[in-house]
């Protein structure tokens, strides 16, 4: 007898994809999935960041730490991450790390000469690989000029500020990591889901309310869910996802007497996505890279002697983890 | 007898009373006039061209039965205690009528509660002045605490006494300063909190901290810590300065050579690690190098060297400060302002952090809800919600306590429902937020919803300056007192953590005989004495030294260890000499007892309980 496969295709379809933003929905998976694939977008996805720093003159307000530690939180353009060495296993340095391979080097040199204060940013970070640079945050389409909030017209991300003559001189180097080890290393701001709902209003109950009370009923849920149709006044579902699992509706359905006026459950298997970056990565390479690094992490169970050994355990799902 | 002078009777009180002006009498007021005078110099005070100075204290006295001395005591110096009053005898032209009156006066002024009534006074003794808002009965610190009226009493006072322990950004001259001991936090900062048991690890008012908000900063801190050196007052006798024989010079024999600089100094943002060296001071009059050590449990950069250059020719004081990173660890203390304080428990990973499905937020921070029902701080509450509405319409909230008592001037906010939640509900209804400030979390760990309604907000956290780096205390062996034998105590000396009796009754209740004979005697002081049997006396022993004999060898093993020989000085034998393992005070005792003529015997037996 064949054995039965329990493998599902998950699809997944974008809704919206920006450079640091995307919405997608994945289906026919279940939460396990979804949510690993989450843990792995914040905190396994390899970035680049500034992780030991030399400081030769630091005479501004701030104290060494507290530039390293800024230093560290910014950003860096970290297309290569993915296929760069982590400078603990890196060979061609002895885990030094310090080598083209592992590393990139910043230098930062900033004197103060004018009466004015001088902000110095990430923009004045040299590096010595093109190809990881600070993100630039400065958006083409909105003058610099005329936007008073920012204050600074370079764009980046302001390291310290300094008065005449004071001085920082630093050398950074770089290196490869996950969110797990740093949360500088996460090329996530944010990344979440919702279960998608299935709302179903009781058509027959509803009829029984009165415009005022279907309107009541429409009004108390606090995000705009439901809608009654101007022509046949029927309360309609408009956004179903909006709903936040706030159960107030239902509630309320209680309050006035009516229990079961709406049921709304949640899909098991189809979420909404939403993805954030810090702008290391774009969004979308941020979900490819997840979905590769769950592949290896499974691969690493796969293969692992302890899996071979727990086959007796596990039994079906053994035989399944290893591809049967 | 007539007397020489005419008679002089001073006029005084009750018919006249004295005025004074900074402490010299001026001149006299009949007592039915002197009230009419004080209305109008308070009337002055307040009149905006002012002609007498407008901190003026007017302390007028009025005749009592053996109260204070009646009079009109008028001061005018500079630096005295002010507050402002609003004046509500005067009619109000518009103006507020602030009145700034002084504490001497104050005690004689009818100054009533801005709440509407008349705070209990008969009419006869109607309010002259308001105060200008009902808070001005709390001090500075109980006016942090935000709706402080709707918190249970108690938990106000610990928040006045939590505030003054609190880290901050204290100074913005940190740089020049040179402060003994100065905590500083990095980025004073509010994080969001949530209530709900998400693990254990909340119990008992600990906290999860959210290890990636410590990382990009949240509750970062330093500790600053100077150390002056003055060489002129080391070696004792003070001599004139400029002539000791010592100077900051660095050994040139030295292994620590390349620490510190030529001139004996630390380097600045330099690590100094415990017990090395930070300063070198040559002698030239014994030619020798003495070095400073860094005392403590962890390591200090240099801050900062400062040179005391008062004579030129040598230095002789520097000071030097230290600069020690103090970021969240498991066991420092944080509070909220509600009297809330608790101790992190642990530094929990983002991704293990229940979010939010909608925005996706993770708390900063999670507190057991079991920390409200007793404790009733119900501000906390409200300022959860309050701040969580201020952040979604991005404004600022009024949290002033006793709002509701200011009296209503002009009926303007009636229209309003009244209830301080109802308006604070609304303002995250607007946002499409739960009323009550409820949210739906799913967790971190399994990505499923959580089975309940989870309360989420902002709320301002204060890091406190109780940390574990400076407390925690651990021992193995170390150094013992010289009397009792026993590990000595306190911290610095590396002494043990004492066994109290208290823990000693639990061992007791636990039946654990083995592991309290180990903590009482075993690790404390154990002793192994002889003592003689027939006397029973345990001061009367006397080594005898055994003559040094070649002890036979035997092969492979290491000597033989020669008996001692011990014999009982007042029996005159050593037939009876036994060896008992005992605590070393008990031998202390003994001789104690026998310093007051107490003789103190022992009877030694082998059966158990005999």
């Amino acid at each position: 007898m064949e054995p039965q496969s329990y493998a599902r295709m998950p699809r997944v379809k974008i809704r919206e994809l920006r450079d640091d933003y995307a919405r997608f929905e994945l289906r026919d998976t279940d939460a396990s999935i979804a949510n690993a694939l989450r843990r792995v977008m914040i905190a396994e996805v390899p970035t680049i960041a500034i992780d030991l720093v030399e400081i030769e003159v630091n005479s501004s307000v701030l104290n060494d730490e507290f530039i390293a530690h800024r230093l560290g939180l910014i950003p860096l353009t970290s297309d290569r991450a993915m296929s760069m060495r982590f400078s603990r296993d890196c060979d061609a340095c002895d885990g030094d790390g310090q080598c083209e391979f592992c590393s990139v080097e910043f230098h930062l040199m900033a004197v103060c000469r004018n009466d004015e204060t001088q902000d110095v940013t990430s923009s004045d970070l040299i590096s010595s690989d093109h190809t990881v640079v600070p993100v630039d945050f400065s958006d083409a389409t909105i003058d610099a000029s005329s936007d008073g909030i920012s204050g600074n017209k370079k764009g980046g991300i302001t390291i310290v500020k300094l008065r005449k003559g004071q001085e920082v001189k630093l050398r950074a180097i770089a290196r490869k990591g996950i969110g797990k080890d740093h949360a500088k290393w996460s090329p996530a701001a944010t990344v979440t889901f919702m279960y998608e709902p299935e709302i179903h209003i009781n058509e027959d109950l509803m009829e029984s309310l009165t415009l005022e009370e279907k309107k009541e009923w429409v009004e108390s849920s606090p995000t705009p869910v439901f809608d009654i149709d101007p022509v046949t006044q029927q309360v309609m579902v408009v956004d179903a996802e909006a709903y936040t699992y706030d159960d107030e509706v239902i509630k309320k359905a209680e309050a006035m007497g009516k229990p079961g006026l709406v049921e709304i459950n949640a899909k098991q298997d189809s979420f909404i996505f939403t993805v954030e970056t810090t702008g290391a990565i774009k969004a979308s390479q941020l979900l490819l890279n997840a979905i590769e690094i769950l592949k290896q992490k499974l691969d690493a169970v796969r293969t692992s002697l302890d899996t071979v050994e727990a086959d007796d355990q596990f039994g079906e799902l053994g035989a399944h983890m290893r591809g049967g | 007898m007539i007397p020489s002078l005419p008679k002089l009777v001073l006029p005084g009180p009750p018919e006249i009373l004295t005025v004074l002006l900074d402490g010299c009498i001026v001149g006299g007021i009949p007592s039915s006039e002197v009230e009419k005078v004080v209305a109008h110099i308070r009337r002055l005070k307040v009149s905006s061209p002012a002609v007498i100075p407008d901190d003026l204290e007017v302390g007028y006295v009025p005749l009592s039965m053996g109260g204070a001395y009646p009079g009109l005591y008028l001061s005018t110096s500079p630096s005295r205690f002010v507050r402002p009053v609003r004046n509500i005898s005067l009619p109000s032209d518009g103006s507020e009528n602030i009145e700034l009156i002084g504490p001497f006066e104050q005690v004689f002024m009818e100054i009533k509660c801005p709440d509407g009534g008349d705070g209990g006074r008969k009419s006869s003794f109607p309010a002259t002045h308001e105060e200008i808002h009902p808070t001005v009965m709390l001090s500075v610190v109980a006016n942090l605490t935000p709706w402080s009226d709707h918190n249970q009493s108690p938990r106000n006072m610990y928040q006045c006494q939590m505030a003054k322990q609190t880290m901050a950004f204290s100074s913005q001259a940190i740089q020049h300063r040179a402060d003994q001991k100065l905590y500083h936090l990095q980025t004073p900062q509010s994080p969001i909190v949530r209530t709900g048991s998400y693990s254990k690890y909340d119990m008992e008012d600990a906290m999860i901290l959210n290890k990636s908000s410590v990382e990009r900063g949240m509750f970062h801190g330093q500790i600053y810590q100077t150390e002056t050196i003055d060489l002129t007052e080391m070696g004792g006798k003070s001599r004139k300065s400029g002539l000791t024989p010592r100077m900051f010079r660095r050994s040139n024999v030295n292994k620590f050579g390349s620490a510190l600089d030529a001139d004996g100094l630390p380097h600045v943002g330099q690590l100094i690690r415990p017990d090395e060296p930070y300063c070198s001071i040559y002698n030239s009059e014994r030619n020798s190098v003495q070095t400073l050590r860094k005392k403590g449990t962890e390591p200090v950069y240099v801050d900062y060297v400062a040179v005391d250059v008062k004579n030129k020719k040598d230095l002789q004081k520097v000071n030097i400060r230290f600069r020690q990173p103090r970021n969240p660890i498991i066991g420092d203390k944080f509070s909220s302002r509600h009297g809330q304080k608790g101790v992190c428990s642990q530094l929990w990973p983002d991704i293990d952090m229940p979010f939010s499905g909608t925005t996706g937020m993770r708390p900063d921070l999670i507190i057991n809800p079991h920390a409200f029902p007793s404790r009733m701080t119900i501000a906390m509450l409200l300022e959860s919600v309050a701040a969580k509405g201020g952040s979604l319409h991005g404004e600022f909230v009024d949290a002033t306590p006793f709002r509701g008592s200011v009296k209503k001037n002009n009926e303007e906010s009636e229209s309003k429902s009244g209830s301080l939640v109802d308006d604070l509900g609304d303002m995250l209804r607007k946002k499409g937020f739960n009323y009550h400030g409820l949210e739906v979390l799913y967790s971190g760990v399994y990505g499923t919803e959580l089975t309940c309604e989870i309360f989420i907000g902002p709320v301002y956290y204060q890091r406190l300056r109780h940390m574990v780096s400076d407390k925690y205390q651990v021992r193995s062996t170390g150094t013992t007192d010289q009397l009792t034998k026993q590990p000595i105590k306190g911290r610095k000396r590396g002494g043990g953590v004492r066994f109290g009796e208290m823990e000693r009754d639990s061992l007791l209740a636990h039946g654990a005989a083995y592991l309290l004979h180990d903590r009482l005697h075993t690790c404390s002081d154990y002793h192994i004495a002889d003592v003689c049997s027939i006397c029973g006396s345990l001061l009367t022993t006397v080594f005898i030294q055994q003559q040094k004999r070649p002890v036979r060898q035997i092969g492979g093993l290491p000597p033989g260890r020669a008996p001692k020989k011990v014999t009982c000085h007042a029996c005159q034998t050593s037939k009876g000499m036994e060896a008992v393992a005992m605590p070393y005070v008990f031998r202390y005792l003994a001789t104690e007892l026998a310093a007051m003529n107490i003789k103190l015997t022992l009877k030694l037996s082998n059966q158990a309980g005999a």
